[in-house]
């Protein structure tokens, strides 16, 4: 053998005479996509995706099965090969129905990996579980007491009965791991000397933390509170995120290197200018900490009480002194937390004024039903008029009487005043609980500086999280459309520490949504399915609870936690990590739904008694055919069918040529994807 | 005198074999008459056609026989008075068609009985394998075949010597010769004429090609549903591995090849060559990828030379007639004639050998006539699904494999498909897409799948469905189907859909803008109505619409509801008094 050299991208390679190109490349450490390549079969060439131009040839290549020339000129990586590739892909995946992750994954907007984890739970590992939640929230126990779970909302088990408790079984397992002195730690890499400064220790803030500190940046988080924890700490009651939970996944945090200082205020201990300067990056993840007011007479009465501004002097241990009886306006959230503690706090008569109905609240149905059992009265279709007042305090409400009128933006039917039509409802102080707001105070803000949107929010790119300043990224409540709940501000901030690790590295790279393959499904398609009610959570007794700021209820048992994971449909393809198609397609940017055709049927079959086998996988790249044959040696396998319509078959459609499979899964190891599933009950 | 019925598969299918019967029953007891048979003598559109001989004089043409035209004919024969049959005799300006025409590969074709080795050695048969075997070393022949210039007439181009020489200089045996009559392009059929008319030719031309290269067995692989050239070939080998034309000691030499026929089953990509060789050793037939070449590995992984039906036509003229005198013909890259299989819109469709040069239009206009019904000539699709079209203005194009070429057409195997106005050029993209689709043999990702999309695009623009950015998408997937694609099927799939958008953009922005047929070919697209004023309310269209669209009173105007109407066209038909139109 003698050995050549050929220059691929312009670096000079060398090979063996009669190796293939894309060995070479290889072997050089240059790579080149491949879908239907494997070393142990003849070449093949269908996926042509490892397409390469020699500058010789006015034709594109295939390097997986074209012999080496001594001296060739090649190219990798130019448009014409992109676009072909491109197209390749967008085809292949306009007839791949892979669901890569499940519905559950997909709803969540910090991209947890909720099948994932909640199969480590049935499996009885909560370390792994962890593990695998923490690639993308720091902070598991504490969201798995307080996320309204929008991953739930999306749960195809609600198809068949009702969907997986994933917070639950977070909070479980999360709590599980907490306090083990062999729990996972994440692996910290080594430093490179670029500091970055993050103000904000809320969610959003700790999360950015936490992932540049994995990536071996040196991360000081700087927050105007006595403690970090931001919301979670001073807007959540106690009764639904204990502090000392908070307090150890904070700690954890810490452990990372993350130095975390407090009481520090930006525009009081230092102009946000100097800040900049002390560091490479910084983020502003500061948050929404301002009461949206009323608007309406009588709001500056005392008495009067802004949301989230009662939650946080109740959290600090100042007293608030709200009376006997109190009204809270809102329906969201922090007015379910507000009502909650003030019956906690021993008000006897507590009042929710909402402007439309029950169905149109946009707070957890659980925290309703739980007010409600807690005794708070909700006043529907009704809203805030004036607020009357005695000697400057607050005495009563006037309510204006409201009904539904048509849809609005949101799509929730918009409230309407009944003409004429008003209530009376005495009370000694008012919470506003309808919306927060960004104080940038501090801040030096406009069109040369630090610039706002409309909204007086803190403008940043939705991709690169970048504001108008160099170097300066902003994530969470305080970013484009506001408030949001806490797994979205972290969603954000991971998506962000992403971005600002490309950014200090030189080259920032901006946020690209994954490209996924998704199925979709109806009830239909689990007719079958045996039904099989989730595992309830039994809380304390309303009477026992409105009376201290203890948890409503101490979760799942490992018992429990386990056999509510075990519901899981596993609908997110079980090859998803390892699935060659979808890593491939998500190098370059693709658009598959512009070739959207006819696609083959999707189906299972498990002719193969090990093996099930996903039409709506399979790119016929022939692998499986392939090793079967050439490496087997047993021909099972084979291709039916001519054109679109070809598909993969047992060869002769004979129970006795199928029988002859002896399992070796040799086939199902080969397949780039998730088409061949190995079944574990061999 | 001699009796000729013209027996080609056209010949047979316009109802040769019934003349052929009733002429046998005629002539039996005349004594001056025989009765034979010949092949296909390339015009298609006159057929039945019956020749009467004297000696080897052709005297008379007859054409659109009928069986009851035997009693003339056997009365002709018999009192040796031709004018009995002027009636049925080809007309002066239909003889065009052959005499403008220059015969190399169907010089035999409709002359010699292709079921008689004898009739084809007396017309110089087997001269030419005689003179290789006594008198010319392989490489003598290569060069007499590289004098000629003689290419692949198969579609590629190829020259014919350097794939002969590729496969004498292999190294390793045994060397296979394979002959590719696996003829697939919608609208060819000049193998199947070559096969079914001379197959003595093929034979002679492929023992020459064997002696060549040094194989030890030729193959034809020709597809299934050409029964009659399949029997007609068996029988000529049969025959002429009697006379010693093959087999063991060809003509006494110490050269030995024998032959065979393996008929394919019916995929159009087993045209392609290394498909065809998966298809021989028993496989699927599915591409391999090149190289290697067949000429180093191809059959069985052996040396192997591939050819086309055509191109082996030739090789005995070329080594009797030389090959200078070969090549004096034609134009400065492409030597020598071509066959073309002419159909479509025109007025005299049929198989045209030409000396390459030779212009569109004289083809079209000089040789077949011009357009049906005298109308306007719109297009000509050239080298079938790979190809692409021609328009009108560019029909003084020689034919030349890089003039064609540069129109974005290729010469292809010779299929020649003539359009008019009514022809609308995206139907006809979609034909081919259609056709390339499901012919595709799924192994790569962008042809199983590019093609497939193409053809989704074209189907819904032909039904209104088009949508603004459609042709852009059509062109980038053109372009990456033809980079990625694994095989020439692929490859130049996208032909037809690009040489439509280059020459009839308008037709394609009309469909999806307008949502109009320029061509009124699209039935989706088309709107029938009817003129109040010349309606009679004869009620005769109402009572043929099957969809219960049309409305009137008897003596009062009629008309048609458009959400109706399923544009099938029967109103028109039925209507006497032309109120119905289409637009």
């Amino acid at each position: 053998m003698s050995e050549i050299t050929i220059t691929i991208n312009g670096k000079l390679c060398k090979g063996q005479q009669g190796d293939t190109i894309f060995k070479i490349a290889q072997d050089n450490g240059i790579y080149i996509p491949n879908l239907c390549y494997h070393p142990s079969v003849a070449r093949y060439g269908a996926c042509g995706l490892c397409l390469v131009q020699d500058e010789k040839s006015p034709k594109l290549i295939r390097s997986c099965s074209t012999i080496a020339a001594d001296g060739q000129v090649l190219h990798t990586e130019n448009d014409r090969i992109i676009q072909a590739r491109k197209i390749a892909l967008e085809l292949l995946m306009s007839d791949h129905e892979g669901d890569c992750v499940g519905p559950c994954r997909l709803a969540c907007p910090a991209e947890t990996a909720c099948q994932e984890y909640v199969k480590q739970v049935a499996l009885g590992n909560t370390r792994e579980a962890v593990r695998i939640v923490k690639e993308r929230l720091p902070l598991p126990a504490s969201i798995g007491h307080v996320c309204p779970h929008p991953c739930e909302s999306e749960c195809r088990r609600r198809l068949v009965e009702q969907p997986i408790s994933i917070a639950m079984i977070k909070r479980f397992m999360a709590m599980d791991q907490l306090d083990k002195a062999d729990r996972w730690k994440p692996e910290i890499a080594p430093a490179t000397g670029k500091k970055v400064g993050i103000i904000g220790g809320g969610p959003a803030g700790l999360t950015a933390a936490y992932y540049l500190a994995l990536k071996g940046h040196e991360v000081t988080v700087h927050d105007a509170m006595p403690k970090m924890g931001g919301m979670l700490r001073y807007g959540i009651p106690e009764y639904r995120l204990p502090k000392a939970v908070l307090d150890a996944e904070i700690a954890e945090i810490a452990e990372t290197g993350v130095k975390l200082v407090n009481d520090f205020k930006i525009g009081r201990d230092i102009s946000f200018e100097e800040y900049r300067k002390q560091y490479d990056a910084v983020v502003v993840a500061i948050g929404a900490w301002k009461s949206s007011p009323m608007r309406c007479p009588g709001e500056n009465l005392e008495g009067v009480y802004g949301g989230i501004d009662f939650l946080r002097s109740v959290a600090l241990g100042d007293p608030v002194a709200i009376g006997k009886r109190t009204a809270i306006v809102g329906g969201g959230n922090t007015a379910m937390d507000a009502c909650r503690t003030a019956v906690r706090l021993g008000a006897e008569e507590v009042y929710v004024i909402y402007r439309r109905t029950r169905s149109e609240m946009p707070a957890a149905a659980d925290e309703i039903d739980e007010a409600i059992e807690e005794g708070v009265v909700f006043k529907f279709l009704t809203n805030p008029d004036s607020i009357i007042g005695e000697d400057g305090k607050v005495k009563a409400v006037k309510l204006q009487v409201m009904e539904l009128g048509e849809p609005d933006a949101s799509g929730r039917r918009s409230p309407v005043p009944v003409e004429g039509k008003f209530e009376y409802l005495e009370v000694d102080s008012v919470i506003a609980a309808i919306g927060q707001r960004v104080d940038v105070a501090g801040f030096d803000v406009g069109a040369s500086s630090l610039e706002l949107n409309r909204r007086g929010i803190i403008a940043a790119d939705e991709l690169s999280f970048h504001t108008s300043l160099p170097g300066v990224f902003a994530v969470g409540d305080a970013t484009n459309k506001g408030a949001d709940i806490a797994i979205a501000a972290i969603g954000e901030a991971g998506r962000a520490a992403d971005v600002i690790d490309s950014y200090l590295a030189g080259a920032e790279k901006p946020y690209r949504k994954p490209y996924v393959s998704k199925r979709v499904v109806t009830e239909e398609d689990f007719k079958d399915r045996e039904k099989q009610p989730r595992v309830p959570v039994v809380n304390r007794p309303a009477a026992e609870r409105r009376c201290d700021f203890k948890p409503v209820n101490s979760g799942y048992t490992a018992e429990e936690a386990m056999k509510e994971a075990l519901r899981c449909l596993e609908c997110g393809c079980h090859d998803y990590r390892e699935c060659r198609l979808i890593s491939t397609a998500n190098e370059i940017e693709i658009h598959p739904e512009r070739l959207a055709g006819a696609k083959h049927e999707k189906f299972t079959e498990t002719r193969l008694v090990a093996i099930e086998r996903d039409q709506g996988k399979c790119i016929t790249c022939n692998l499986c055919v392939r090793v079967c044959d050439e490496v087997v040696g047993k021909g099972i396998l084979g291709l039916v069918g001519r054109g679109f319509e070809t598909v993969i078959k047992p060869e002769f459609n004979d129970p006795a040529v199928v029988a002859a499979c002896k399992d070796c899964l040799k086939c199902a190891e080969a397949c780039p994807t998730g088409a061949l599933k190995i079944l574990t009950a061999k | 005198m001699r009796v000729i019925v013209g027996e080609g598969s056209c010949g047979l299918a316009a109802g040769a074999g019934k003349v052929y019967e009733a002429l046998q029953t005629k002539l039996e007891g005349i004594e001056s008459a025989s009765l034979g048979i010949t092949g296909c003598v390339g015009m298609c559109w006159l057929e039945p056609i019956v020749d009467l001989y004297n000696g080897k004089m052709l005297a008379k043409r007859l054409v659109h026989v009928a069986p009851e035209d035997a009693d003339d004919i056997a009365a002709a024969v018999q009192s040796g008075d031709l004018s009995l049959v002027d009636r049925i005799t080809i007309r002066k300006e239909d003889e065009d068609f052959l005499r403008k025409q220059t015969r190399i590969a169907l010089r035999h074709c409709g002359v010699i009985d292709p079921a008689d080795i004898n009739d084809y050695m007396a017309d110089d048969g087997y001269q030419a394998l005689e003179k290789v075997l006594g008198t010319m070393t392989p490489e003598e022949v290569i060069e007499e075949i590289k004098v000629s210039g003689l290419a692949g007439r198969g579609g590629a181009g190829f020259p014919t010597w350097f794939k002969w020489k590729a496969a004498r200089n292999a190294a390793g045996g045994p060397k296979y010769l394979i002959c590719n009559a696996d003829e697939g392009d919608p609208g060819a059929f000049m193998d199947r004429a070559v096969i079914e008319s001379d197959p003595h030719s093929l034979i002679e031309g492929m023992m020459i090609a064997a002696y060549a290269i040094g194989a030890a067995e030729a193959i034809v692989y020709v597809r299934a549903e050409y029964p009659l050239a399949i029997v007609r070939l068996e029988n000529a080998i049969k025959q002429a591995r009697e006379a010693g034309k093959l087999g063991k000691n060809i003509l006494g030499s110490d050269f030995s090849c024998d032959m065979r026929i393996k008929a394919g089953a019916g995929a159009f990509v087993c045209g392609e060559e290394t498909a065809l060789i998966e298809s021989l050793e028993g496989n699927r037939g599915m591409p391999r990828l090149k190289p290697p070449f067949p000429a180093n590995s191809g059959y069985w992984h052996k040396p192997s030379n591939i050819n086309n039906v055509e191109t082996f036509a030739n090789v005995a003229w070329i080594i009797l007639n030389g090959g200078d005198k070969f090549a004096a013909m034609g134009t400065e890259d492409s030597k020598g004639t071509k066959v073309f299989a002419l159909t479509g819109k025109i007025k005299r469709g049929g198989l045209v050998e030409i000396p390459m040069g030779k212009t569109l239009r004289e083809v079209i206009f000089d040789i077949g006539g011009g357009i049906r019904d005298d109308k306007e000539f719109k297009a000509v699709q050239m080298g079938g699904p790979s190809g692409g079209c021609i328009p009108a203005s560019l029909l003084d194009t020689p034919i030349d494999y890089k003039k064609l070429s540069a129109t974005g057409a290729i010469m292809g195997s010779g299929g020649m498909v003539v359009m008019d106005e009514n022809t609308c050029m995206v139907g006809m993209a979609k034909f081919f897409l259609d056709f390339t689709a499901k012919e595709s043999c799924g192994k790569c990702v962008h042809c199983r799948i590019g093609t497939k999309r193409m053809q989704e695009i074209l189907t819904r623009i032909t039904e209104g469905e088009g949508r603004e950015g459609d042709i852009e998408l059509l062109e980038e997937l053109c372009a990456a189907v033809k980079d990625g694609a694994l095989c020439g099927l692929g490859q130049t799939a996208p032909n037809p859909v690009l040489t439509t958008l280059r020459y009839f953009r308008d037709e394609y922005e009309a469909h999806i803008n307008e949502k109009k047929c320029p061509a009124g070919s699209c039935a989706a697209l088309l709107t029938y109505s009817i003129d109040p004023s010349k309606c009679v309310g004869c009620t005769m269209c109402a009572r043929k619409c099957p969809a219960g669209a049309i409305a009137g009173t008897v003596r009062n105007p009629h008309s048609i509801d458009p959400e109706k109407c399923i544009r099938c066209g029967q109103c028109l038909a039925a209507c006497r008094f032309g109120a119905v139109s289409v637009g």
